[in-house]
């Protein structure tokens, strides 16, 4: 199927009357996904988003539920999202991020059913990378600039329209109601030839490197390797992959909600005993924390690692803290950035 | 799908002052209905986020045992926003109760065993637990000699009198208390507890330990223990890392890949053996 | 090339220190991993202090490492960095008598912020540093630009590019600059409250609660910064609440009301790309003006809030 770029706003807008849509739109210098209103706020061709896709799912800050105490009993209520979402112009490497999310969100106990309930209900319209930054490196990670993962259809930009490429049943569906053209062979042909085209010059080596953090925890190599880090959340927060978060009171007396809060294994804070104690006290713990959990932890748990290549923390990282060097340093060996 | 960070509202029936230095108190919770106690059915060494609403919730091992119906009790130190509001609080007052969480003493494996539990310290909550639900009388048989190790600093800080005055009594059971420094009237021992396990000497032979304390103590014991001959998988400890969720998603307990809440709190020493030294 | 020159003194300077052991540490620069990107380098030994270097984004204030800082320190300090480092020895953070300032004149860091802007969020793959000049080059396009207009908007306005302390001086001293007028500051005061609040409420909706602006700060080391305290609770956590974020920022630019040398850290560390400057301008505007006190220009001025002469102007007790 094919869409011409002209008929995005007005396929948008037709969405927009059955489903809440989501699509990036400028916000000064960069773009942020919002739920848009027109189909002409969607900005596609911006690259990826300073914020990822997952506060979408998983907001920076969301109401858990409200109460209303007294001392006959509770009144509880847990308002989950289950509007029909369409999120439009999503990056493969953040879509893929969801997939990983999945795992965390729905473990083998527990199921969060804030997060759950709008990944059930939400397709995702991915738009494939024509032009991939420097600081991406998403085939390092398994993944890649039209890596369909987590995606329900994928959009390939040639030129003045988008080759549509179903991917899951939820995706056909809404790609044949909206009554996309069929692609010629000759359009079939310009995305095979896109796909091609599009380089991701940026190789990280990550051989051997679970092997290395398998056995290193104690290792030297941690005691430099975090030393410039200011112990921030900025490369968390902007990380599609980091999940963690506090759960807080907002309330007067006994009337009010629970909310939960991003929050960052960067902060001191974050694991300080109530006795006083701290098992990770100092910068260099949690820095170790932060890679060992993207590249080993989760890999010992779900079999895959927990970075998606985006390169987000990298750009916004106020001291360079580059986790394609800091990675590298680790298997002991030269970076080996293309730029 | 079920909400995991939904409380169940429980009464605060007693707020009792466990220790003399009044840090200490034990609460106990009453459910508002039976479907209520049906929903929350646990084990020893579990415990549950408490929520003192406007205020926040923290995790507290559950001190009551499942062999004791109609009520849950928590015993809280008294140390930040949650605890302190919850040491204020009236009797009658409805609290959240969210879990129970975690996972338990592993009761089944010691069936046909000998017991050794010891702890220091106000950490002997969910051990209180652990001997209640062991010592219930359609449960006793399944288990070998019981015998507990419970040291505090001084008299005035041990917890949990009544039930250790019951089981200095009871032949079901061999309980040791221990101060640090002599007291008038004290007539258990004295010293810590490193000394007086290794004075006690509970044999290792087809026997578990169970150790809940603070870390010096933990750090000290376990010396012992080892040279009692109680290999590693046979060493049961309880760790008390930072929590929110408790349900493996908020990221902060880690130790290595395990999510103390949801993998834990409960480990042998030999999956601590496993795992990088962050508790 | 005077950068390329600069970079070799650094280095020279640095091996010399750690091989006659006269410190045991020097921070400075090494080359990033990004276009015209420094990045703060610990070397401990000759052979990591052959990684120094200087370049136009060597921007990051490095007096934030050196607070509380065990052994004898050197460190490579442009002309803000400096007067933080003044300011934080005035405030026994840093001692003075363990640390060697290789100082270097600095004539303002570029704005990656501003060069994206300028080829319109193309990927940029290099910058080639011409002097007065510079090529930004992508996969598709080169662009020559003047390095006046790409300068973060703390080096336009700074006066203090020559390092007001130093051991040693690397290159020579540049031309001192005009008086700083502080002209977007009286824009935004002659608004209306309205107006006022308008702005802010917009820019701070965009703030993610990441503190990397109070964590790149070097004025910023409170044991336990307010905005994490939890008895009392000073301030919500959620960053849906704009009034608080504002309050964060409020309250943090009058914690460093005096002390501020306005070196624009904060301002570069956000990722949200906040005016922060708006703020912490203000209070330097009007510490000036109030005090007639800057932070960090000398060692002799005491800190203007820290002091009490009689004359004190006190508006804020004067009704107006
Ligand atoms: C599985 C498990 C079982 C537990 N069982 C028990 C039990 O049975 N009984 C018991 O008493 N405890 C138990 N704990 C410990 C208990 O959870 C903590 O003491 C509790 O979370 C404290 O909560 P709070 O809200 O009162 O304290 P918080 O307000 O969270 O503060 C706790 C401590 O942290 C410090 N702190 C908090 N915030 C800050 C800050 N911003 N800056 C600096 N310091 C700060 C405070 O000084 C305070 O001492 C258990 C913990 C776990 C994980
Ligand atoms: S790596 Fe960078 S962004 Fe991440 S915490 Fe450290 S300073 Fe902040
Ligand atoms: S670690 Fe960095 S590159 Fe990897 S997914 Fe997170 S933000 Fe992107
Ligand atoms: S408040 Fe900002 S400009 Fe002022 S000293 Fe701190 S980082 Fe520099
Ligand atoms: S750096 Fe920016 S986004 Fe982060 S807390 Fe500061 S103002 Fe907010
Ligand atoms: S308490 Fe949240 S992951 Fe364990």
């Amino acid at each position: 199927m094919i869409v011409s770029k002209k008929e995005i706003p007005s396929f948008l807008d037709k969405l927009i009357s059955d489903y809440q849509v989501f699509a990036p739109v400028q916000k000064g210098s960069y773009t942020l996904f919002k739920q848009i209103c027109s189909g002409t706020d969607a900005v596609l061709d911006g690259g990826i988003t300073k914020l990822p896709v997952k506060e979408i799912f998983f907001p920076q800050s969301e109401k858990l539920f409200s109460y209303n105490v007294t001392n006959e009993g509770a009144k509880l209520e847990a308002p989950v999202d289950d509007r029909k979402k369409v999120v439009f112009g999503v990056r493969p490497c953040d879509a893929r991020s969801l997939t990983l999310l999945d795992n965390v969100f729905n473990n083998d106990k527990y199921q969060d059913p804030y997060y759950l309930t709008r990944r059930n209900n939400t397709i995702l319209v991915g738009i494939g990378c024509n032009s991939p930054a420097s600081t991406c490196f998403c085939t390092s990670v398994n993944g890649g600039p039209f890596d369909t993962k987590g995606l329900d259809l994928l959009l390939v930009d040639t030129g003045d329209a988008y080759v549509v490429e179903p991917v899951s049943d939820k995706g056909k569906e809404l790609a044949e109601k909206a009554g996309f053209a069929a692609a010629s062979d000759a359009d079939k042909a310009a995305a095979a030839k896109v796909k091609e085209e599009a380089v991701v010059s940026c190789r990280v080596n990550t051989d051997g490197l679970k092997a290395k953090l398998d056995v290193n925890f104690y290792d030297p190599i941690w005691d430099r390797i975090h030393e410039k880090c200011l112990g921030c959340g900025a490369c968390t927060y902007l990380c599609p992959t980091c999940h963690c978060f506090d759960i807080v009171d907002d309330a007067v007396d006994c009337n009010g909600c629970r909310v939960r809060n991003w929050d960052s294994c960067a902060f001191p804070l974050f694991t300080l005993h109530g006795s006083g104690h701290n098992p990770r006290s100092t910068n260099k713990e949690r820095y170790r924390n932060r890679i060992m959990h993207k590249f080993k932890y989760f890999v010992d748990n779900f079999n895959e690692i927990a970075c998606v290549g985006c390169g987000r923390c990298i750009k916004n990282c106020p001291v360079n803290m580059d986790i394609r060097v800091v990675l590298e340093d680790i298997r002991g060996s030269e970076a080996r950035l293309d730029s | 799908m079920k909400n995991p960070y939904l409380p169940l509202p429980m009464k605060l029936v007693k707020n009792f002052t466990e220790t003399e230095d009044k840090l200490i108190h034990t609460f106990t919770l009453q459910y508002l209905s039976e479907e209520d106690e049906k929903s929350f059915s646990y084990m020893p060494g579990q415990f549950a986020e408490v929520c003192v609403f406007g205020k926040g919730e923290a995790p507290f091992g559950i001190a009551s045992s499942p062999t004791e119906p109609g009520f849950l009790k928590f015993s809280v130190a008294k140390v930040g926003v949650v605890s302190t509001a919850l040491h204020l609080m009236e009797e009658g007052t409805i609290v959240g109760v969210r879990g129970p969480l975690g996972n338990y003493y592993p009761v089944e494996e010691f069936k046909g065993k000998n017991v050794v539990i010891i702890g220091g310290g106000f950490a002997f909550t969910t051990l209180r637990s652990l001997a209640t639900y062991m010592l219930h009388p359609d449960r006793r048989g399944d288990y070998g000699d019981i015998t507990v190790i419970y040291g505090a600093r001084n008299p005035g800080l041990l917890l949990y009198k009544e039930e250790l005055a019951a089981w200095e009594k009871s032949p079901d059971i061999n309980l040791i208390t221990t101060i640090d420094r002599a007291v008038d009237g004290w007539t258990g021992r004295v010293g810590f507890i490193p000394a007086v396990t290794e004075e006690v000497a509970p044999s290792s032979d087809n026997a578990y330990a169970i150790i809940c304390g603070p870390p010096v103590m933990i750090k000290f014991t376990m010396p012992v223990l080892e040279k009692l001959g109680f290999p590693p998988e046979r060493i049961i400890m309880s760790l008390e890392n930072r929590m929110k969720c408790g349900i493996g998603m908020c990221g902060r307990c880690n130790v290595g890949g395990k999510y103390v809440c949801k993998d834990g709190p409960v480990f042998t020493r030999a999956q601590l053996n496993e795992l990088p030294n962050e508790y | 090339m005077r950068m390329q020159k600069l970079a070799a003194q650094i280095k020279d300077a640095a091996k010399k220190l750690l091989e006659e052991k006269k410190v045991d540490l020097v921070v400075g620069f090494a080359e990033g991993s990004l276009p015209l990107r420094g990045t703060p380098l610990f070397a401990r030994t000759p052979e990591e202090a052959d990684k120094l270097t200087w370049n136009r984004g060597c921007e990051n204030n490095l007096a934030n490492y050196l607070r509380k800082r065990e052994g004898k320190v050197a460190v490579v300090a442009k002309g803000c960095d400096v007067r933080s480092i003044v300011a934080l020895v005035k405030e026994n953070q840093i001692n003075r008598d363990n640390l060697y300032i290789i100082g270097v004149p600095c004539s303002g860091m570029i704005d990656r912020k501003k060069v994206n802007q300028l080829v319109g969020g193309k990927d940029v793959l290099e910058i080639e540093d011409n002097g007065d000049t510079v090529v930004i080059k992508g996969k598709d396009f080169s662009e020559t630009a003047r390095v006046a207009d790409l300068l973060h908007n703390s080096c336009q306005d700074c006066r203090y590019g020559n390092p007001v302390v130093y051991d040693e001086l690397i290159g020579e001293l540049l031309p001192e600059k005009g008086e700083d007028d502080f002209a977007e500051i009286k824009e935004f005061e002659a608004k209306t409250a309205a107006e006022r609040r308008a702005y802010l409420a917009e820019e701070f909706s965009k703030c993610i609660r990441c503190y990397a602006c109070r964590n790149a700060c070097p004025m910023c080391y409170c044991e336990e910064c307010f905005v994490d305290c939890s008895t009392p609770q000073w301030i919500g956590k959620s960053a849906a609440d704009i009034q608080d974020n504002i309050l964060f920022q409020a309250v943090r630019v009058f914690h460093s009301a005096g002390r501020c040398a306005d070196c624009g850290a904060c301002e570069r560390a956000c990722p949200m790309g906040i005016n922060l400057r708006l703020l912490t301008r203000k209070l330097v505007k009007d510490v000036k003006e109030l005090f007639n006190a800057e932070a960090g220009v000398n060692m002799e001025d005491k800190a203007a809030l820290a002091t009490f002469t009689a004359d004190d102007p006190e508006p804020f007790l004067v009704k107006e």
